[in-house]
């Protein structure tokens, strides 16, 4: 990639950043092709040399959920008043995915909130659709994870369907499909 | 206002709120390991295990004198991830000497915000600069604000680029 492509997305990142928008380096990084380590050089040097934003409540109140050991996606999604099943339905659609995988979304979606999931393992395009239902950047939320005991102990608290639900663990093994690789990235479904 | 962000931050850290801090830094400490791991999945727990240190270091009753807080966070984000590069755990303690230093150039403290670089830009370059990088305004606004015309901003920022770019290797 010419260096000037380089310049120009440590440009549109530094923009967005200042906004407040929460660019994904990540995307940026898939952007610059061959020119990918000397972006995230000076991306990190950068940030480094930034001055941050105030954070907005969101952020804010997910910090808090996540140091009094809460989920913070869920605490978002209970804020926002929403069901799982309306922000399925929100997903389903934005990812143009066919009726018959709601279930499977559904399930992975619950992983992501109870922090089951690697967050970066997941699709930018699903924390973007998320982002509009949810109306917060929930790439960087999703990312504030329940240390383990602290999942552990919210799983065994579930109520039976919930706890089914998210370890499926009597499954047969499927081929992985597109909603394997939005949730668990190119590995797949690893055995959960 | 470099000075008032890490006075603000000071106050913060006074008052015990931890939880707007770690939310000031947690995006920069996402996608600093981000960028350093490649995008690697394991970025989002290395940014985690920044977070769980310093709030650690705070309920340990650290308050780190003089020192702007934006320097502590940067110094366990670079240990963070150098303990992952190392095979070392991620929830060892800290030095002590945290947020003291006495390296006679520490780059954090020396170079400040970038806007002391832009400061140093000649002509428009440097008001260019702020609106673009740190106000994240679009070229049609910067050339409404500045009243510039579309060639003049080009050129401006086609410097500004190559400047920040060099800059930025250096400090890497």
């Amino acid at each position: 990639m010419p260096s000037e492509e380089v310049e120009l997305l440590l440009e549109d990142y530094a923009a967005r950043f200042a906004r407040g928008e929460g660019p994904d380096v990540r995307e940026y990084l898939a952007r610059a092709g061959a020119g990918r380590d000397e972006l995230a050089t000076l991306i990190d040097a950068f940030l480094a040399h930034a001055a941050p934003r105030d954070p907005d409540a969101e952020t804010i109140e997910s910090v808090r959920a996540w140091m009094s050991g809460k989920e913070p996606l869920l605490a978002l999604r209970t804020r926002r008043r929403l069901r799982v099943d309306e922000v399925v339905t929100a997903l389903m659609s934005a990812l143009g995915l066919d009726d018959a995988k709601r279930a499977k979304v559904k399930r992975y979606y619950q992983q992501l909130e109870t922090g089951l999931l690697e967050p970066g393992r997941v699709d930018g395009r699903v924390y973007e659709a998320l982002s509009r239902v949810l109306r917060a950047k929930v790439a960087e939320l999703a990312a504030l994870r329940p240390t383990p005991l602290q999942t552990r102990a919210a799983y065994f608290r579930a109520e039976p369907p919930l706890a089914d639900v998210v370890s499926s663990p009597a499954a047969e093994p499927e081929e992985p499909d597109e909603v394997d690789a939005l949730f668990r990235g190119a590995d797949g479904p690893s055995g959960a | 206002m470099a000075h008032d962000a890490d006075a603000d931050d000071g106050r913060l850290l006074e008052d015990g709120e931890i939880d707007v801090l770690l939310a000031k830094y947690w995006p920069v400490a996402l996608n600093r390991c981000r960028a350093r791991l490649r995008g690697h999945p394991d970025a989002e727990d290395v940014a985690q295990a920044v977070m769980l240190r310093l709030v650690d270091e705070f309920h340990r009753g650290k308050r780190y004198g003089g020192t702007p807080y934006r320097v502590v966070v940067h110094k366990v984000i670079g240990w963070t991830i150098s303990d992952y590069f190392d095979g070392r755990r991620l929830d060892a303690p800290l030095p002590d000497e945290l947020g003291m230093t006495d390296e006679p150039a520490d780059d954090v403290l020396s170079q400040m915000y970038l806007e002391t670089l832009f400061d140093a830009l000649a002509g428009k370059d440097g008001n260019v600069a702020r609106l673009r990088y740190l106000r994240g305004l679009e070229p049609d606004q910067i050339m409404a604000v500045l009243e510039m015309k579309r060639d003049a901003l080009d050129q401006a920022l086609w410097r500004v680029r190559k400047k920040l770019r060099k800059e930025l290797q250096g400090h890497a």
